[in-house]
């Protein structure tokens, strides 16, 4: 069966690895991946802003690119997010909403794909070691892939998930909000960090790029030794792929 | 009633003075892990049906606004015939001048207050002060903060931001008490110095929770007896109601009812449900002898008629968007610079006074949706703040107060323009990648010097920017690079 595979933006600038790697899994679980060399961003940089005519023409953009009736498999929980429920607002009362609402249902994030749709099986050869998870707010509430992602980390034997005190609470990430407010995301941050401190965990493993370079950025300025890994790095170099 | 016109600087000199308030800080995140808790368990242990009880009250609240009109007629009509006097209030200063011209008529030179968000939102304290008019608070809330000229921080609890030493203190200063921090020390330090207050007043003034058109009665929801007390110990009760608290039915109250109370503290019900039907009748022993409801417009009307942001109008007061709001509980509501703070203030407070008077405002969220998750009414709060954001740059329906005056951020329209050429045309995004990987080790070393960048590397490390993935894919075997 064939996917496309739909980097993101945040995919391409800073985790090409994590692509690759979410590239991997999708064939090891035995799919083919098609990736369009003209892809870009799903548009949530503006759409969150407001500019809701930009972000139309981004929307309509990717409809036209991934015209094949292929599933869209995306290693990002809020662009999947996007791409699945907020395309469809943002053609309400438009033309092309049914277009959307169509294309919106081929969508998926790369391990909501796997559980729903392949029996992959994840047999883990690393060595003992304790994690902890932070879920992205768009994956959670707008995607709703959470459960999934962490069923496939679930099936890794030697890997123990600590689960965060606030997990459900924003990082302060919010793409743009970031660096609009730049003093306030910080505080959300920091509390995000002390939280990941206090599990005692080797590795704090997150399934979306924004959120990670926040965390991780931060935890690195405060020069803390707790690794931060891509989810779908982490299953790869578990399960010996990457 | 002049509305203040707030800067983007302004907000961020709040902001930043809040942020390094370290007690403050402490103060609201105790307070709000609190409030979160109390709810999450009693909604886990007592409402199997939790998610069906709110379908419930936004079907109630959206059914009610889709026929305000002749809800509003039929509860003025059914509260006249019993005894009440109706009044209509377009905007602030109306409301504020029915409240002075009764006043007036009564000789009455100061008011008792119970807990009203209306009252706050047409600054009617201020408006007396102007005249010479006092009122006094007696929630014990809005009594702290009166007592420092402060207003409130929070919707449900307005001096949340203070703790119960900092409270103690307050009280001994501007009350001469003795020092203390008990909780019901403090609370016997208010009730004394409140009883007196309550022994000879003439008017009370409160808020009002719902209004029941089919009854014409009102019904208040409080947990001090406050206000029972100042809406029964006094001779004449003024109630002040914004328009969208009218529902149909008692059947449908009691559903926002049991929505209401465990939202806002985590407890399942109040101490307090004041019902009031009337004036006094003949024969009865207690109760005003006049009763008066102000119904407050001041916009909503405008509100109603957008087909989307109607939907802010569900809102039953709850608070508990704030609670849940991880802005909220890092800068208070102060911070908000309006009268409602936190996720339900961006939605409505741009709505009530003015998109142009508080925008600022709109980008004090990170969209994590939170409050549309836990809204009791289903309110989509994140959503409608991400279609205010709209509205400020000029791209929504053009409805909301003040969308004309808003000016335009000509640098952010053209960076959303260019992002949108380039995400719309595979060659030029491919340029963007190529520049990000050839530009990445110089902002490396210069992003202190670049605008956006260095906002990021204040706090966090220089990310690590790769850039190479297409070279990736292509090594890839098996992969169909098209």
């Amino acid at each position: 069966m064939k996917v496309y595979f739909f980097a993101t933006c945040l995919g391409s600038i800073a985790y090409s690895s994590a692509c690759v790697n979410a590239i991997k899994l999708l064939q090891y679980a035995g799919f083919e991946v098609v990736f369009k060399k003209d892809q870009t961003c799903c548009g949530q940089p503006s759409y969150n802003s407001g500019y809701f005519e930009e972000t139309r023409k981004v929307a309509l953009y990717n409809m036209d690119l991934f015209n094949e009736d292929y599933p869209i498999v995306l290693p990002s929980g809020s662009c999947a997010g996007m791409m699945k429920h907020d395309y469809c607002e943002l053609f309400e009362g438009h033309p092309e909403y049914q277009r959307a609402k169509e294309f919106s249902q081929r969508v998926f994030e790369v391990s909501e794909f796997l559980d729903l749709h392949s029996d992959i099986k994840l047999q883990d050869k690393g060595e003992p070691t304790r994690i902890t998870w932070h879920s992205n707010c768009h994956a959670l509430r707008v995607a709703k892939c959470i459960p999934s992602a962490k069923k496939l980390l679930r099936q890794l034997k030697n890997v123990t998930l600590v689960e965060l005190e606030k997990e459900e609470e924003c990082c302060g990430f919010g793409g743009t909000f970031s660096v609009k407010e730049p003093e306030i995301s910080n505080a959300m941050v920091m509390e995000k960090v002390k939280d990941i401190q206090s599990r005692k965990v080797d590795y704090l493993v997150a399934g979306d790029g924004g959120c990670l370079l926040n965390i991780s950025g931060k935890m690195q300025k405060m020069g803390l030794d707790i690794k931060s890994m891509h989810l779908y790095d982490f299953l790869a170099q578990r399960i010996g792929i990457n | 009633m002049k509305t203040f016109y707030h800067s983007t600087q302004e907000y961020q000199e709040i902001i930043q003075e809040k942020l390094t308030n370290k007690q403050l800080r402490e103060n609201l995140k105790t307070a709000m892990d609190t409030l979160k808790n109390n709810r999450k368990n009693l909604i886990n242990a007592r409402y199997t049906k939790w998610s069906d009880l709110r379908e419930e009250g936004r079907r109630v609240k959206l059914k009610a606004l889709t026929h305000l009109d002749a809800l509003l007629r039929r509860f003025e009509e059914n509260a006249t015939k019993n005894g009440i006097k109706v009044h209509w209030a377009s905007d602030a200063k109306e409301a504020n001048e029915i409240i002075y011209n009764l006043m007036q008529e009564k000789k009455v030179t100061s008011i008792l207050k119970g807990k009203s968000m209306a009252s706050e939102e047409i600054h009617l304290n201020a408006f007396l002060k102007q005249k010479g008019l006092d009122a006094i608070e007696t929630d014990l809330g809005e009594l702290i903060i009166q007592l420092i000229d402060e207003t409130p921080v929070h919707i449900v609890v307005p001096a949340v931001h203070k703790n119960r030493y900092e409270i103690g203190e307050i009280f001994q200063e501007k009350l001469g008490a003795s020092l203390e921090s008990q909780p019901e020390k403090l609370n016997e330090i208010a009730r004394k110095h409140l009883r007196k207050e309550f022994k000879t007043f003439k008017m009370g003034l409160t808020g009002a929770n719902f209004a029941i058109a089919d009854e014409g009665a009102i019904w208040l929801v409080e947990n001090e007896g406050n206000g029972r007390m100042t809406s029964t110990a006094c001779d004449i009760h003024v109630a002040i109601c914004g328009i969208e608290k009218v529902v149909e039915s008692f059947e449908d109250a009691s559903i926002l009812g049991t929505l209401l109370v465990p939202s806002a503290t985590g407890a399942p019900i109040t101490c307090y449900n004041n019902i009031i039907t009337s004036p006094r009748k003949e024969g009865e022993k207690d109760g005003p002898r006049e009763v008066h409801v102000i119904l407050l417009d001041n916009n909503r009307s405008n509100m109603l008629n957008d087909r989307n942001f109607f939907k802010s109008l569900s809102c039953i007061r709850c608070g508990t968007c704030l609670n849940h709001c991880p802005v909220y509980d890092k800068i208070g509501g102060h911070a908000y610079l309006s009268t409602y703070p936190g996720p339900i203030g961006e939605v409505i407070s741009p709505q009530l006074f003015g998109l142009n008077n508080c925008a600022p405002m709109l980008d004090l969220c990170s969209l994590c949706g939170r409050c549309s998750e836990v809204c009791p009414v289903k309110i989509p709060l994140a959503e409608l703040i991400r279609d205010l954001r709209s509205e400020k740059v000029g791209q929504g329906y053009g409805k909301v107060l003040g969308y004309k005056k808003e000016v335009k951020n000509s640098i952010e329209q053209f960076l959303m323009s260019g992002f949108a050429k380039n995400a719309t045309c595979g060659k030029k995004w491919r340029s963007v990648l190529w520049l990000a990987k050839n530009l990445g080790g110089m902002g490396k070393i210069f992003h202190r010097f670049i605008p956006i960048l260095n906002k990021w590397t204040k706090y966090r490390n220089y990310p690590k920017i790769d850039a190479n993935l297409h070279s990736e894919i292509k090594k890839l075997q098996g992969v169909i690079y098209e």
